[in-house]
């Protein structure tokens, strides 16, 4: 829960608890929202499996399919 | 692109096993695979771990080496030709330890009868009993 700090009009200031959302991972590339991640706090990303938080691919979760296609492509020719 | 003939050495670009090197041992041309060819690939699986299977086209990348094999060649016969073009040393590979080369044979020999065996029927006759009981 996050702590959020706000004047009510009686002049008074209150703690208010407000959950916490994190974001969406990105392509670090293309910037679009990756498939196959989770949305977790970092305190509860830790109790979920190593295959639920990334597709089992080169760069999975990190980079999207289509730029893992055209990365990938690019090593072929320069082999 | 690059025409994908028997021997071409390639890179997978889809899936897990994408990034890895592969090459292609046959033609497959049957049904449907002729309006979108298909081929069938090998690492071999105890050189690239890339498992022998039948892949789309679209999903290889050709690079500019070629190994000298016949068509439908086994795993065996592939990594002796990788060994005369010296592409191992060239990619970093790992050669197989003569134990591991046993133990994949054996693998495939005793896979096939283990599904045979493994019947439907069997599992519905034994629910029959327990109701029975």
């Amino acid at each position: 829960m996050k702590k959020i700090k706000v004047r009510t009009p009686g002049g008074k200031l209150v703690i208010k608890r407000r959950k916490e959302r994190p974001g969406v991972t990105l392509c670090a590339m293309c910037k679009e929202p990756l498939h196959g991640t989770k949305r977790r706090i970092p305190s509860k990303i830790k109790k979920i499996s190593k295959t639920e938080k990334r597709p089992s691919r080169l760069y999975g979760g990190y980079l999207c399919a289509k730029c893992t296609k055209e990365l990938v492509k690019e090593k072929a020719r320069m082999i | 692109m690059v025409s994908l003939e028997i021997g071409r050495v390639c890179l997978k670009i889809v899936g897990r096993e994408a990034g890895k090197i592969c090459t292609v041992v046959k033609k497959i041309t049957e049904g449907k695979s002729k309006s979108q060819p298909f081929v069938l690939i090998t690492g071999p699986k105890l050189l690239t771990d890339v498992k022998r299977r039948r892949c789309n086209i679209e999903h290889l990348e050709a690079t500019q080496y070629t190994v000298s094999i016949k068509e439908d060649a086994s795993d065996e016969e592939v990594i002796e030709a990788y060994k005369k073009a010296g592409l191992i040393t060239k990619f970093n590979l790992k050669l197989p330890s003569a134990g591991e080369m046993k133990a994949e044979k054996t693998k495939v020999k005793e896979e096939k009868p283990k599904k045979e065996e493994k019947s439907k029927d069997k599992g519905k006759e034994d629910k029959k009993d327990k109701k029975k009981k």
